[in-house]
């Protein structure tokens, strides 16, 4: 019992971690109508920016975080201009977008290897202090984990802040919502496209630098936790944004109490059958609309 | 110098064989399937099981290697066959994650991360160095253009037109009085044998399998190779698979050449080469260099 | 007319360079070499310094002279980490290149899917791999591996964990072909000197957070944890072990704690880890001159790859030939107990050429083989992690 609390609260720590690049990836689906894998290499690059800010530069880590999501943000624009918004031009109305999304994954390998070139294939580490967990009853917590859910939540708010109250946020959401109709009030597509994608970007950022604060830094940080980070957006539904939340908490959730009954070898695959089961009751996920 | 390019045809043949099974589920039936690295490992390591533990002979095991293939491909089908698009592409992928897995820690059938050393091949007692180089090289070729003459005609056949219905519009097809379900797990199960076969031949060609010559590079290379031959188009998937390896392959001359990086940099350099490659065919070439030729509408679909 | 000329000059001088002068147009031709190395993917945390160091080792042998009066010319290969770019790599070193060895493959995969390519077309293959299948395949001699076996490697480490008081152990290991087989054999081991062995998990190396497989071992109260890992993970095992209060000794083999592994941790994470790592005699030139080409404590793969190349080159120059089959032939002989101990390949080179028989120990000790090419009773040295440093508690 105290066993399944514990993997349900790891679960969602975890989960909470896992949400910031979900949201990014689900966000760019959402405005561009594309799957751009390439969130992964966001996520990588803006672990290094923060890291830079925080070894070479003396930044304290979590404002450093600011330099995680410029890093992701530029990387995101720089690739989206000059790799993929060419090609979503060139698709048929109703087409799926196949051409950009397989363009992203290269994308991604190029990015991999841009940080590899740069900082080599070391492991790197934060200046960041380490605590030990913190014990409520026989629950165990960790300050860091604890400290890394509250700064995805505060990103995640700022996130619906921003689509909520801002005239960007809210032409964004118009666009996510009708692309025809915006293109007819004359909403400059290109320019919404290039907020939402450094939005996006630098929210992987975010997450590809908390993700380091937990492991150490390489140039296969987002590699890594691609398929979870995927996996999460499509439970909760693509183009969904508290869909990629939710399914961030139930892939965070699922792996870890796949490991009180299977070899925690098998935590992915477990992970992949929850996906399996939510998708087969619900085929657009959580919170997706039937069609998109 | 001529070994060595026999030797990569051989592999380019291994990917044009994928890239072909792909064409079939996504060219023509628009089934983004990324599992294709867990078909190829179910091939493989029937064919190595079947041919190292019980000494069956090769073609009967690449058969069996097809067959196992294209069973697990029926039921991943049929699994999800509501879903569409993204969905199912990254549920295959998690399909093929799941089998890496199994190979890596059941031990006792695959023998785990150490792999299943020593997979026969044919003409591997009889010829050698060279000769049997170009013996494997030519069977391979060689199936590889029979799957291509078939998936050719299958794509001008009734069958064909609907899964290209299917794909342009499935409640169209649907409402036209399609089986989709049906149409989409038998592409699907032809798809992945076409795979599974090429799996075999990637064992059979090593002599060895191991769960890490399944990771996702593995799909991604395919895809790649699909893409910018030109998908739906049967010839621009042997085209584009000779053009991906030529690609991984030739750059490694290009690190050679330069002597001031540090070999780390280099490598990073040639793999960003491959990456921005892909991208510049994509955007040179947006149909893949063979692209599909628009077909006359035939009379019965009207 | 004068086109005429310098074509019928050229033919000449081209006919007449073999017989003029072969021993000079020769000695210009470099020896090829080869390293295959996993440059990326999930070895990439080893490839790179391993490359260094062979560039290192080739450049001091051509700065001594070569071997038999040729340059050494080395081709490095990124094998991906990947059995299929492996072989790839393997065909063109060999059918391009030439090369008469290829050294330090890392991944067991890699070394198992390469190693046919090698035997067949009779090319030394020196590896670092640790899986025991590895000198078992029907090889033909063409294997040499530095990397003791997995059998070796589990009874020291239970010897040493018993000679350090702990009386129980638990150990989280990531999947490899040799993880199970070390766990049972430490298992045996450990019970002979009154030990108990509380459990093993086998983790997924590629997830980033081992929360709840290092909660079971901290539950089973082991006296000791055994971290069966690699680089990227031994840090994320090695967090998660302090966030759950563990604060008794974590031991974990010299390749998965080095030394930018520890640079990369916080010191409180890294402070009282325990590593072994095969090891030559205290105070080894060879270790020495590896620790002067990378700048800090060498990883174990770095120092094998410099006895790779410099195991290759002494061979060919004892067997008075710049083939694969002199290495073949020669490697046991340049480890002859009677002979000029040397401890770098560039002095070996000379006492070969002075006539002596030499006894090469290099950067990761004594290069002795059994006859599949298993190194043979090598030295281990134990290192322990005190505020951030790794320093030496024993070589035995």
């Amino acid at each position: 019992m105290i066993a399944l609390a514990q993997a349900i609260v790891n679960g969602l720590l975890a989960g909470a971690t896992l949400a910031v690049p979900a949201i990014a990836f689900t966000t760019i689906f959402a405005v561009l109508r594309f799957a751009n894998f390439a969130v992964a290499g966001f996520a990588t690059l803006g672990a290094y920016g923060g890291w830079v800010e925080n070894t070479a530069l003396g930044v304290p880590a979590v404002p450093a975080l600011a330099g995680a999501c410029l890093a992701g943000g530029v990387a995101a624009v720089a690739v989206d201009d000059a790799a993929l918004r060419g090609l979503r031009r060139r698709l048929r109305p109703g087409e799926a977008a196949l051409a950009p999304a397989i363009a992203s994954v290269a994308a991604t390998l190029l990015l991999e290897n841009v940080a590899r070139f740069l900082f080599g294939n070391d492991p790197r580490g934060y200046n960041l202090p380490v605590y030990r967990d913190w014990h409520l009853g026989a629950l165990a917590v960790g300050p860091q984990q604890l400290a890394d859910a509250a700064i995805a939540l505060v990103a995640m708010a700022a996130l619906f802040l921003f689509l909520g109250f801002t005239r960007a946020g809210r032409t964004m959401r118009a666009v996510a919502d009708n692309p025809g109709l915006a293109a007819l009030k004359g909403i400059d597509a290109v320019r919404v496209g290039r907020i939402a994608t450094f939005a996006a970007g630098a929210l992987a950022g975010l997450g590809g630098m908390l993700i380091g604060f937990d492991t150490s830094l390489d140039p296969l940080l987002g590699f890594r936790v691609m398929l979870s980070v995927f996996a999460a957006a499509v439970v909760g539904g693509l183009g969904s944004i508290p869909g990629a939340v939710a399914g961030a908490f139930i892939v965070g959730v699922g792996e870890e109490m796949a490991t009180l009954v299977v070899d925690p070898a098998y935590r992915t695959a477990v992970g992949f059958a929850a996906i399996l089961v939510v998708l087969s009751l619900r085929p657009a996920g959580l919170f997706g609309v039937r069609g998109t | 110098m001529l070994d060595y390019l026999v030797q990569l045809s051989s592999f380019a043949a291994i990917t044009a064989l994928m890239a072909l099974g792909l064409d079939l589920m996504w060219g023509l039936g628009g089934m983004a399937n990324l599992g294709l690295a867990g078909s190829a490992a179910v091939g493989a390591y029937t064919a190595a099981l079947l041919g190292v533990k019980l000494g069956v002979a090769w073609p009967l095991a690449w058969v069996a290697a097809g067959l196992v293939a294209a069973g697990s491909g029926a039921v991943l089908a049929g699994v999800t066959a509501r879903l569409r698009g993204d969905y199912l592409a990254i549920v295959t992928l998690g399909f093929a994650e799941v089998v890496q897995l199994v190979a890596s820690n059941e031990i006792w059938l695959t023998g785990g991360t150490g792999g299943i050393p020593g997979v026969p091949a044919p003409w591997r007692g009889s010829l050698r160095g060279i000769a049997f180089d170009a013996a494997f090289a030519a069977l391979a070729w060689a199936l590889v253009l029979a799957a291509a003459l078939l998936l050719a005609r299958l794509g001008a056949s009734p069958f064909g037109r609907v899964l290209r219905a299917i794909r342009e519009d499935e409640t169209v097809a649907a409402v036209a009085g399609k089986r989709v379900l049906g149409f989409k797990v038998r592409a699907f199960a032809a798809g992945s044998a076409l795979v599974g076969l090429a799996g075999a031949l990637g064992a059979a060609l090593e002599g060895f399998v191991s769960p890490d010559n399944f990771a996702v590079l593995l799909t991604l290379t395919v895809v790649l190779a699909l893409s910018a031959g030109g998908p739906g188009g049967t010839w621009g998937a042997l085209l584009g698979a000779v053009l991906v390896t030529a690609l991984t392959e030739g750059t490694r001359f290009v690190a050679d050449a330069l002597p001031a990086l540090s070999a780390v940099q280099a490598a990073a350099l040639r793999q960003g080469m491959i990456a921005l490659a892909l991208i510049l065919i994509l955007h040179l070439r947006p149909a893949g260099i063979v692209p599909e030729r628009p077909r006359a509408i035939p009379k019965e679909a009207r | 007319m004068k086109h005429g000329l310098t074509r019928r000059a050229a033919l000449l001088g081209g006919l007449a360079l073999p017989a003029v002068a072969p021993s000079l147009a020769r000695a210009a031709e470099p020896i090829p070499i080869g390293t295959l190395l996993p440059l990326t993917g999930a070895g990439g945390a080893y490839g790179p310094s391993m490359a260094k160091v062979a560039k290192a080792v080739t450049d001091e042998i051509n700065a001594g002279g070569g071997v038999l009066g040729r340059p050494l010319g080395l081709f490095t290969e990124d094998d991906e980490t990947n059995p299929d770019s492996g072989v790839k790599a393997a065909h063109k070193l060999i059918d391009i290149n030439h090369v008469v060895a290829i050294c330090g493959t890392w991944a067991s995969a890699v070394t198992t899917a390469v190693a046919p390519v090698c035997w067949q077309s009779k090319t030394m293959l020196f590896t670092v791999s640790g899986a025991d299948s590895i000198t078992k395949l029907p090889h033909h001699g063409y294997i040499i591996r530095t990397q003791p076996n997995s059998h070796l490697q589990a009874l020291r480490v239970a010897d040493f964990i018993a000679a350090r008081g702990a009386k129980s152990f638990f150990s989280l290991s990531a999947q490899t072909p040799f993880a199970h087989d070390v766990y049972t054999q430490m298992t045996a081991e450990f019970a002979k000197k009154g030990g108990k062995a509380l459990g093993d998990i086998i983790y997924d190396a590629s997830k980033t957070s081992f929360r709840t497989e290092v909660e079971k071992a901290v539950a089973a109260k082991p006296d000791l944890i055994f971290l069966n890992a690699y680089a990227p993970d031994l840090g994320i095992l090695l967090r998660n072990i302090y966030q759950a209060g563990f604060s008794g000794p974590r031991f974990t083999p010299g390749y998965a704690a080095t030394p930018k592994v520890i640079a990369s941790l916080p010191k409180p994470v890294t402070d009282g880890l325990l590593s072994y790592a095969p090891s030559p005699d205290p105070g080894s030139p060879g270790y020495k001159r590896v620790k002067e080409i990378l700048g800090v404590e060498p990883d174990p793969y770095s120092c094998q790859v410099y006895d790779h190349v410099s195991l290759a080159a002494l061979a060919m120059a004892q067997g008075k030939a710049a083939t694969s089959q002199a290495i073949h032939d020669n490697v046991r002989a340049v480890g002859d107990e009677k002979g000029v101990p040397v401890t770098d390949a560039v002095a070996g080179l000379k006492a070969i050429a002075a006539g002596h028989a030499i006894n090469y120990s290099g950067a990761s000790g004594p290069c002795k083989f059994d006859a599949i090419g298993d190194i043979l009773g090598c030295k281990f040295r134990f290192d322990l992690v005190k505020n951030g440093k790794s320093t030496l508690l024993s070589i035995s």
